[in-house]
C-alpha cells in the first residue's frame, strides 16, 4: 500500500515536472516571447475561449509553432523513447548498464548519417540524414542479430559481444568516412554526431513520433513478459514464456524506437541508462511501473538538457548529447560508488 | 452559360485567388529582396560589394574577424551578426532572402522554408569559374545582376593581368599542407595554387578534394614549394617538423605562409589571394603583396 502510494507520488511528480519543463522550454529561446502572449497563442490553438491582452505577432507565431514547439515535442519523444528502451533492455539483459548502444543502434545510425553527409545527400535531399541514420541503426541491429545466430540460438553474452563487435566495426567505418569528408562539412557532421535538436521541424516530429510512440506502447504492453524474462532465461522458460520469441520482439521494438530517436536527434547518450536506473529504487523493477516512469524521466531529462543547450551559451548551441553525458556520467559514477559502498 | 460551367469558373477563380494570396504571403520568388541575411562568410563578402548596405540585415560573426574576413569594418553595425545559424533570431529579422552555403543541410533549409523564409545557396566555389558563377547567381537572387557582373569583370581583369605577368614563367610544383591534410583537385586551395602560378603537386599525385596524405607521402611528392596557413606556420613551423623539415622546399626556405583570410577567400577576394601566392612564388614577376 505504501509502495503503491509512493509510486503514485513519483509518477505524479514526474508528470508535473514534465509539464513545467515543457512550458519552460516553449517559453525560453534566443528570441524573447512574452509568456502571456505564448499562453494565449497555445490556448487559441486548442480551446474555443480567448485570453484578454495582446497575442503574438505573425513572426512570434512562426517562431513558436514552427521552431520551438516541434523542437520541444521532439525532445520529449526522444528522451522518453530512449529511456523506455533502456528500461526494457536492462530487464532483458538483466544488467543495469544495458542500453540501445549494445544493439549497435548508435554506431549504425552514426555510420548511416555520416555516409549521407559524405556523399552530399544530406545537403541536397530533405530528410536524407535522418533516413540514412535510421537505415544504419536497423541495419546494424539486423547484423548483430544475424551474426549472433550463425551458431544457433544465441546466449545473452553472445548477443552482447556481437553487438560490441558490430559497434566497433561501424565506428571504424564512420572514422574512415569522417576523414574522407570535406573539411567544411565535417563540422556539420560532428554536430550531428554530438546530438542536437537545432533545425528540426514538424517533419522530424511526424516521422519519429510514429515509431517512438507505437514502439513505446508495444514495449509497455510487453511489461509482464519483460518481468518474467528478468528472472533469467531458464526460469522464464519454466514459467512457459517463449523466451526466444519474446526477446526477439523486445529487441526489435527497442531498435525501432532507439533508431528513430537517434535518427532525428543524433547521439543522445546516458538517457537510457540514467532514467531507468534512477527510477528503479523509487517505483520498483516491475515493467508496468518502471517503463512509464522511465519515459517521463527520460523526456524530462532531454527537455531540460535542450533548454540548457540553448541558454548556457547564446553564441553556440551546445551539443545536446554532450549535456546529457555531462549530467549522466557523474550521476552514474555516484551511483556506482553508492552500490559499491553498500556491497 | 449553364450552371456547371459557372460553378467551374467560380471554383477556378477561387483557386487563382488562393494561389495569389499564398504567393503574396510567402513572398514572390521573383520579387527583389529588400532585406538580405547571409549565413556564409563568402556571401557576406560578395553582398558587401554588390548590395546597398542598408539592405544587408545580417552577416556571419566571422565578417568582423580580422584573420578570416576580407570585409572587416565594412559591414554596418546595424546588421545582426550570427555566430551560429539561429533559426529563431533569423525569423525575427524578417529577411526576404537568406543566403546559405552548400554545406547547410537540406533539413535546415526545409525548416527555413516552412517558416516562410526564401533561401539562396552560394555554392560550387571550388574553382575560380565556380566562384564566378556563384557571384552572378547571388547577384541575380538579390536583384543586383549588373553589380555582380561588374564585380566579376573586375576580378577577371585582375586575374587576366596576373596571368599575363606569369606567362612563360616556370611553374613550381606546390603542395598545400595542413597536417596531415592536403588539397588535391576540385578544391579552392588547389585553384589558388594554379592561379598563383604554381602546379598543384597533390593534384598531380592523384589526390582529390581535401584529403589526409601523411608526412611520408608528402616527402615522396617532393614539391618545389609548400603552401601553409600562416597561423599554423607561426605556431609550428615546418622547419621544426620531425619529418617534413627534410623536405627540399622547406630546407630551401620555400614555405609560403598564406594568411587565413586568403586561404578561405571563396568570393571575388580570391583574386587577392592569387596575387599574394603569385608574389610569393614569382617575386621577380609580381610585385607587392596583394597589389597587381
Amino acid at each position: 500500500m505504501i509502495e503503491s502510494r509512493r509510486r503514485g507520488i513519483v509518477l505524479l511528480s514526474l508528470g508535473l515536472a514534465l509539464a513545467c519543463a515543457t512550458l519552460l522550454a516553449i517559453k525560453v529561446g534566443s528570441v524573447s516571447l512574452p509568456p502571456w502572449a505564448v499562453a494565449r497563442s497555445v490556448l487559441d490553438r486548442f480551446f474555443p475561449w480567448r485570453l484578454p491582452g495582446a497575442g503574438l505577432d505573425e513572426i512570434g507565431e512562426v517562431i513558436l509553432w514552427d521552431v520551438r514547439v516541434p523542437r520541444v515535442l521532439l525532445a520529449l519523444l526522444v528522451g522518453g523513447g530512449l529511456a523506455i528502451v533502456g528500461a526494457a533492455l536492462q530487464s532483458v539483459f538483466r544488467n543495469p548498464m544495458a542500453e540501445a548502444g549494445l544493439l549497435g543502434v548508435g554506431s549504425g545510425a552514426a555510420f548511416g548519417a555520416v555516409l549521407a553527409f559524405q556523399l552530399g545527400w544530406a545537403a541536397q535531399i530533405f530528410f536524407a540524414a535522418p533516413m540514412a541514420a535510421f537505415v544504419g541503426a536497423l541495419g546494424a541491429t539486423l547484423l548483430v542479430y544475424a551474426l549472433s545466430h550463425l551458431m544457433g540460438r544465441p546466449s545473452l553474452s553472445r548477443l552482447l559481444l556481437t553487438g560490441l563487435a558490430v559497434s566497433a566495426f561501424a565506428g571504424a567505418a564512420t572514422a574512415v568516412l569522417l576523414v574522407a569528408t570535406d573539411e567544411y562539412r565535417v563540422k556539420t557532421v560532428l554536430f550531428w554526431l554530438a546530438g542536437g535538436l537545432e533545425g528540426r521541424s514538424w517533419a522530424h516530429v511526424q516521422s519519429g513520433a510514429g515509431f517512438i510512440i507505437v514502439g513505446s506502447l508495444a514495449l509497455f504492453a510487453l511489461s509482464r513478459p519483460l518481468d518474467v524474462l528478468s528472472l533469467g532465461e531458464e526460469e522464464a522458460a519454466s514459467l512457459g514464456l517463449r523466451v526466444h520469441l519474446v526477446r526477439l520482439t523486445i529487441l526489435g521494438l527497442a531498435s525501432l524506437v532507439a533508431g528513430a530517436a537517434t535518427a532525428v536527434a543524433g547521439s543522445v547518450p546516458f538517457v537510457g541508462l540514467v532514467a531507468p536506473h534512477a527510477l528503479r529504487p523509487l517505483v520498483g523493477p516491475r515493467g508496468r511501473h518502471l517503463l512509464p516512469a522511465a519515459f517521463l524521466a527520460g523526456a524530462l531529462l532531454v527537455i531540460l538538457a535542450d533548454v540548457a543547450s540553448r541558454c548556457i551559451n547564446t553564441r553556440i548551441d551546445l551539443p545536446l548529447g554532450s549535456l546529457t553525458a555531462f549530467i549522466g556520467a557523474p550521476y552514474f559514477l555516484l551511483a556506482l560508488r553508492g552500490s559499491e559502498g553498500r556491497e | 452559360m449553364n450552371a456547371n460551367i459557372r460553378r467551374a469558373l467560380f471554383q477556378g477563380c477561387i483557386v487563382l485567388i488562393s494561389l495569389h494570396t499564398a504567393t503574396a504571403v510567402a513572398g514572390s520568388p521573383t520579387s527583389t529582396p529588400r532585406r538580405v541575411a547571409s549565413l556564409f562568410l563568402a556571401a557576406d563578402e560578395v553582398l558587401v560589394a554588390i548590395l546597398p548596405l542598408d539592405r544587408l540585415v545580417a552577416v556571419t560573426a566571422m565578417a568582423d574577424d580580422e584573420t578570416m574576413s576580407n570585409v572587416v569594418g565594412r559591414v554596418p553595425s546595424s546588421a545582426t551578426r550570427f555566430h551560429r545559424a539561429d533559426v529563431e533570431r533569423l525569423i525575427a529579422l524578417r529577411p526576404d532572402l537568406v543566403v546559405v552555403s552548400e554545406f547547410n543541410d537540406a533539413d535546415f533549409l526545409h525548416l527555413l522554408g516552412r517558416s516562410g523564409l526564401r533561401t539562396h545557396r552560394f555554392e560550387g566555389v571550388h574553382s575560380i569559374a565556380g566562384i564566378r558563377r556563384a557571384i552572378i547567381s547571388l547577384g541575380r537572387a538579390v536583384g543586383e545582376t549588373r553589380a555582380a557582373r561588374e564585380l566579376v569583370a573586375r576580378m577577371d581583369a585582375r586575374l587576366s593581368r596576373l596571368e599575363t605577368r606569369l606567362a612563360g614563367a616556370p611553374r613550381p610544383r606546390v603542395l598545400y599542407w595542413s597536417s596531415p591534410f592536403t588539397a588535391g583537385s576540385d578544391t579552392a586551395i588547389g585553384a589558388l595554387i594554379e592561379c598563383g602560378g604554381g602546379v598543384n603537386a597533390a593534384r598531380e599525385a592523384g589526390v582529390t578534394g581535401l584529403a589526409p596524405i601523411g608526412a611520408e607521402r608528402a616527402l615522396a611528392i617532393d614539391p618545389d614549394a609548400t603552401l601553409v596557413n600562416a597561423p599554423d606556420e607561426e605556431s609550428a613551423p615546418l622547419s621544426r617538423h620531425p619529418s617534413l623539415s627534410h623536405l627540399r622546399a622547406v630546407r630551401q626556405g620555400r614555405v609560403v605562409a598564406v594568411p587565413t583570410r586568403h586561404l578561405v577567400a571563396l568570393s571575388h577576394h580570391a583574386a587577392d589571394a592569387c596575387v599574394f601566392v603569385a608574389h610569393a612564388l614569382h617575386p621577380d614577376r609580381v610585385s607587392g603583396v596583394v597589389d597587381d
